[in-house]
Formats: structure tokens, sequence, C-alpha cells
């Protein structure tokens, strides 16, 4: 059973004249339960979908297609009814932790005002928030609360983020690349934490990374996308243990441990987007037609894969 | 505690130096002192003035000393005994004479201070949330207006309009509310537009910030974003702007008062300035150089309790 299904989800951002197309034609859905990987390179559109989940794009982007959570139409229900999802049923743990957290207001306050807004009393509130903190590894909570966002770490400021997304223990957290900008120690942490956080609270998750080490260690399930595409989309181990994409080998030959060896070149202009398969410029095994006809998404052992590749079929 | 003693000393400084500037200032404007006070004290504007009462006026308020021992005796006897001098004209002391006044000028620029910081900040949230809709555009060229009239000239409009025309309220007169109405408006239109424009930018900025995304994605309601979460970040910058305001609230005072006959400090400052009423006119240079200073040591008191990340030391 689906928990959330985004069918066909386009997103287009005006600019002036041009328009850059972020997101092209994107389908998935995650189970119930599951933990949804999304990963590629900066700027390949992982986060804009994130985004379009809770409709928290910008006024200036277009967006087409449609994302059924719990067979409801995300872009079709009411403000209100939004209102009521964001935070308790589908939460969000944003990029940047030190960007998200309001500089003006109490830590206490923005925790608080999550429970607030659903008519849980104040000291209970608290209560819950503070037993939230102990159990993800934040020591001193009662103190935190009493300070402001700067006067903590980038680690005990992306722990409290987590608090706050999971103080209604949502059937789905969006988590947005949990680990960047974050020093090798908190970023051994944040594996730690989300490995936490899949074993205690079990709840679908979709998490949107480029860290292919956290990826491997708690998605079921990856998509990897390439300018505003999902290209290739399998279980976890086999995405990356046995990467089929030439664009998802690439992508992990790159990675440190695997000998850092780069992709040539660099990913197309999404203003005026290359005729044929995006990544055809790009690709060792491109043939006459990868720059003729662009790839459909088509099931490969068990998997779905955008690519002509000759020795796929 | 050490910002305090500092900033204080720094009050004072400047406070001196505007002293000495009025005095030798108003000492270069051609025509006699002596010459002056005779005619608006003992004898008509129109009649001659004899060589004896010269002389005698003269060595009455030292006329005839230096200009920099003139100085020099104002200001020790000033610091000494806190007595800033007698009015040549009303011959009472200028500091009761100040006491009588103050009361009306501060009633003034209080009045539309708190306009310009209601109307201003309200106008420019409402604009910045219809940003390029049609509502903001009809506000952004209104601020244009109110930025490019002159304050006398508003004055002059407003009192065709709401008194001779429309007899809502009197011409001129001091004392109850309806008196205050047309000088605080014609007085702080300026500063309204001055506010909401600076609202209008702060405010869009901020609510393109990360912190606001996920407040939004934590399903608080629109009006608590904006009250919690932008304006205090946004608030920075338009209290600066407010606090520079109430100098050109206070200048305008000046001629404000002296259309609309409100027993101020501005209009006394007109009157001495033609009686070349020393003393005096020190006085009043005196009080309105220091409300500003004050209200602006306020406005840097207030930065602390904004942003926590502030903090003078």
């Amino acid at each position: 059973m689906s928990l959330i299904e985004i069918n066909d989800l386009s997103v287009e951002f005006h600019t002036g004249e041009d328009s850059v197309k972020a997101v092209s034609h994107a389908s998935f859905d995650i189970k119930e339960g599951e933990t949804f990987g999304l990963i590629g390179e900066s700027g390949s559109g992982k986060s804009v979908i994130g985004l379009a989940i809770l409709r928290l794009l910008p006024t200036n982007a277009e967006v087409s297609g449609n994302i059924f959570f719990q067979g409801q139409d995300i872009f079709s229900i009411k403000p209100s009814e939004l209102r009521k999802i964001r935070g308790k049923h589908i939460a969000l743990m944003p990029q940047n932790p030190a960007g998200s957290l309001n500089p003006v207001l109490k830590n206490g306050l923005q925790i608080k005002e999550v429970y607030e807004e659903r008519g849980i009393d104040k000291k209970e509130g608290i209560k819950k928030a503070l037993k939230l903190m102990e159990k993800l590894l934040l020591k001193d909570p009662e103190k935190l609360l009493d300070l402001y966002p700067h006067q903590l770490s980038g680690g005990m400021r992306q722990r409290l983020i987590a608090c706050m997304s999971l103080s209604f223990e949502p059937e789905l957290l969006i988590a947005d690349e949990p680990t960047k900008g974050l020093d090798p120690e908190a970023k051994a942490g944040a594996v730690d934490l989300f490995t936490k956080i899949k074993k205690e609270y079990g709840k679908t998750m979709l998490l949107i990374t480029h860290d292919l080490d956290l990826a491997l260690e708690v998605c079921d399930r990856i998509a990897v996308m390439y300018a505003g595409e999902i290209v290739e989309l399998d279980e976890a181990s086999k995405v990356l243990s046995e990467p089929l994409h030439p664009y998802t080998r690439g992508l992990i030959r790159a990675h440190p441990r695997n000998g850092l060896v780069p992709l040539i070149g660099q990913s197309p202009s999404r203003i005026r987007l290359p005729e044929g398969c995006f990544f055809h410029e790009r690709c060792k095994n491109s043939g006459f037609e990868c720059s003729r006809q662009h790839p459909e998404m088509k099931t490969h052992n068990g998997g779905w894969i955008r690519c002509h590749f000759q020795s796929l079929q | 505690m050490n910002y305090f003693v500092k900033r204080v000393g720094f009050m004072a400084i400047t406070v001196f130096a505007v002293c000495a500037l009025t005095f030798f200032l108003v000492n270069l404007i051609p025509g006699g002192t002596a010459e002056l006070i005779i005619k608006h004290t003992i004898v008509g504007i129109e009649d001659s003035v004899t060589k004896e009462q010269l002389e005698q006026i003269s060595s009455r308020y030292n006329l005839n000393d230096p200009l920099y021992l003139q100085f020099y005796t104002w200001v020790k006897k000033a610091i000494l005994t806190g007595d800033i001098g007698t009015s040549y004209v009303f011959k009472k002391p200028v500091l009761y004479l100040l006491a009588l006044r103050l009361p009306a000028t501060i009633q003034l620029a209080g009045a539309s201070m708190v306009l310009a910081a209601v109307a201003g900040i309200s106008l420019g949230i409402y604009s910045a949330l219809r940003e390029n809709q049609l509502s903001d555009h009809i506000l952004r060229v209104a601020t244009l207006f109110g930025v490019s009239m002159p304050g006398f000239w508003v004055a002059l409009i407003l009192i065709l309009i709401f008194s001779l025309k429309l007899k809502l309220v009197p011409v001129s007169g001091y004392g109850n509310l309806e008196n205050l109405f047309l000088p605080a408006v014609a007085l702080s239109l300026h500063s309204v537009a001055a506010v909401m424009r600076i609202t209008r930018t702060c405010m869009l900025e901020t609510m393109g910030q990360e912190y606001i995304m996920f407040a939004k994605s934590k399903g608080l309601p629109m009006w608590k974003i904006v009250s919690r979460h932008a304006l205090k970040n946004a608030m920075l910058p338009i209290v600066t702007v407010i606090g520079f305001q109430m100098g050109s609230l206070l200048g305008g005072a000046v001629v404000i008062e002296k259309i609309f006959a409100w027993p101020g400090i501005g209009s006394l400052l007109v009157d001495s300035i033609s009686a070349r009423d020393l003393p005096m006119i020190q006085g009043c240079v005196l009080a309105i150089v220091t409300m500003f200073l004050v209200v602006n040591f306020i406005v840097d008191i207030i930065y602390t309790h904004l942003d926590p990340r502030i903090r003078y030391g």
C-alpha cells in the first residue's frame, strides 16, 4: 500500500523571460514504512520534489502533475486543510539547520509552536518535546529551550530540527539533505540519528541526499535524479552496488571510496535542455539514438531505468 | 554598563557641538543683535533705536565681549548651575519657557511618530504580502507622493479640505484631540511613506528566508508566520528608520507648528530667531537635539531586545 503517490510531477520556475525546468515528469510512490531515497547532484531537482509535496514552492513555480497522499490530492485541497497536514502528517526536515531556525526566537518557542497549533497544552507540549529531545541524544534539553539558535552547535541545531519535525510522529518525514554542510563527526552523528529515527519510529521517510553512504545505510529504495528527471529507480542495494544507468555508475565512481573519478562535463542548462537523452553529452555509451530521442522510463529486472543503452535490452 | 557610560558621553559631546554651532551661526546673521533685541522688547519694530539704548542693552547682556567669551560664559553657567540663560524677549528663564512649550511638541511629534510606525508598518506588511498585485502598486505610487510632497504644503491642503470645505476639524488651536489630528497627519505623512517603504522591502526579504519556509512546513497559519517569525526579523532596519524619522519630525514640527499655531518649541524657535533671542534659540535647539538623541538611544536599546545576537559591550 503506497502512502504517497507522485504522478508525472513537473516543476518550472519562471524568471523573467526564461523558465527553468527544475523537475520533469517525475513519478514514484513511497510505500508505508519505507525509506525512499532521492539522490543526485546538487541542482538535480531533488529538493524541489520535497517542497512540492508540502506545496512550499515559491510563487513563481509552475507545477503540473499530481501528488496523492493517503488518497488526498495535495494540489487541490484548501489551504486550511493543507495546514492540518503540514507538520502533523507530513513533516519537513529542511536542509541547512542554521538557516531554518529563526534567529530571533528562543528554541523553546520554536518547538512549542508546533504543539500549540494543534490545541495541545503548552506544558504538555514542552513535556513531549523534552522527552523527544532526550531520545534524540540532546543533552540538557531544558537548558536548550532558553537559548537562541545561534548559541547551539551545528549538530545540536539539526537534532533540534529533527525534534520539531518528529513532534507528531508524522506518517511521512521528508528529510532534505540532512548531512549537507556537516563536518565528518556530525555527519556520522546524523547517520546514527537517522538509523535511530527509522528504528524507533518506523515511519515512512523520503530522504533527499547526495550522501551515498547515508543513502545506503538507511534507504530501502532509491531514485537517482539527473537534470530534473528520475533516471534510475530500484532497491537501494541494487542501485548502489550494481548501478545500471551510466550516470549512476559515474556518480558511484566519483565517490572518494571508489577512487574519486569525476564525471566529465557539466549537467545541461535547465533553460534549454538538450535533445535526446539529457545525459548523452557526458555519456560514454552514448549512441546515435541517444542524441535524437528522449528515453522513456522502462522496467528492467524489477527496477526502472531511463536509458537507450543497448546492453540493457 | 561601560557601553552606557560611553554612549552618554558621546551624547554630551554631540549636544556641546550643536550648541557651539548654533551660537556662532546665529551670530553670523547680519544685523546687530542689540538693535534687534531693543526693537522686539523696548521700542516697536519700525521705531529707531538710540545710542544710549544700544549701549545699555549691549552691556547688560555682555554683547560687547568677544564671541568666544560670550559662549564660554554661557557654557560655564549652564554646566555649573544648570541655568541656560534668560530670554531677552520674555525676561523669563529659558528652562521655564521650554517646560511650558515642551509638552505640546512632545505631543505632536509623539503622535506623528506613533502614526508613522503604526500606519507605515501595517501598510508595508500589507504591500509586501500582496507583492506585485494591484493594491501593492497603488500603495507604492502613494508612497512616492508621500515622500515627495513637502509637509507645509500638505498641511495647507489638509486645512483646505478638512477644515474649510468639510468643516470636520478646526483650522488651528491646541488642547484636544481634534486639534491634534491635522498637524499630526501633515507632519507624519512623509515618515509614514518612508517607514512603509522600508517595511515592504524588509518583509519581502524576510519572507524569502528558509526559516519562514520551515515555519510554514510546521503548519502555522499565515498571521502567525508574519507576526511572530517575519516581523521580528524585519524589525531591525524598520526601527532604525523610525529613529531617524524623529529628526525629520522635529525639523518638520518647526514649520507645521507655525502653520497650525501649535504652541510648541518649533514655533517658539521661529519667533526667537526673528527676535535674535539668543538664549531662547540655544534652549530650543538644545531641547530638540536632546529629544533626537534620546530617541535614537532608545532605538539602540530596542535593538538588543529584537535581535539576541546583538550585544553592546
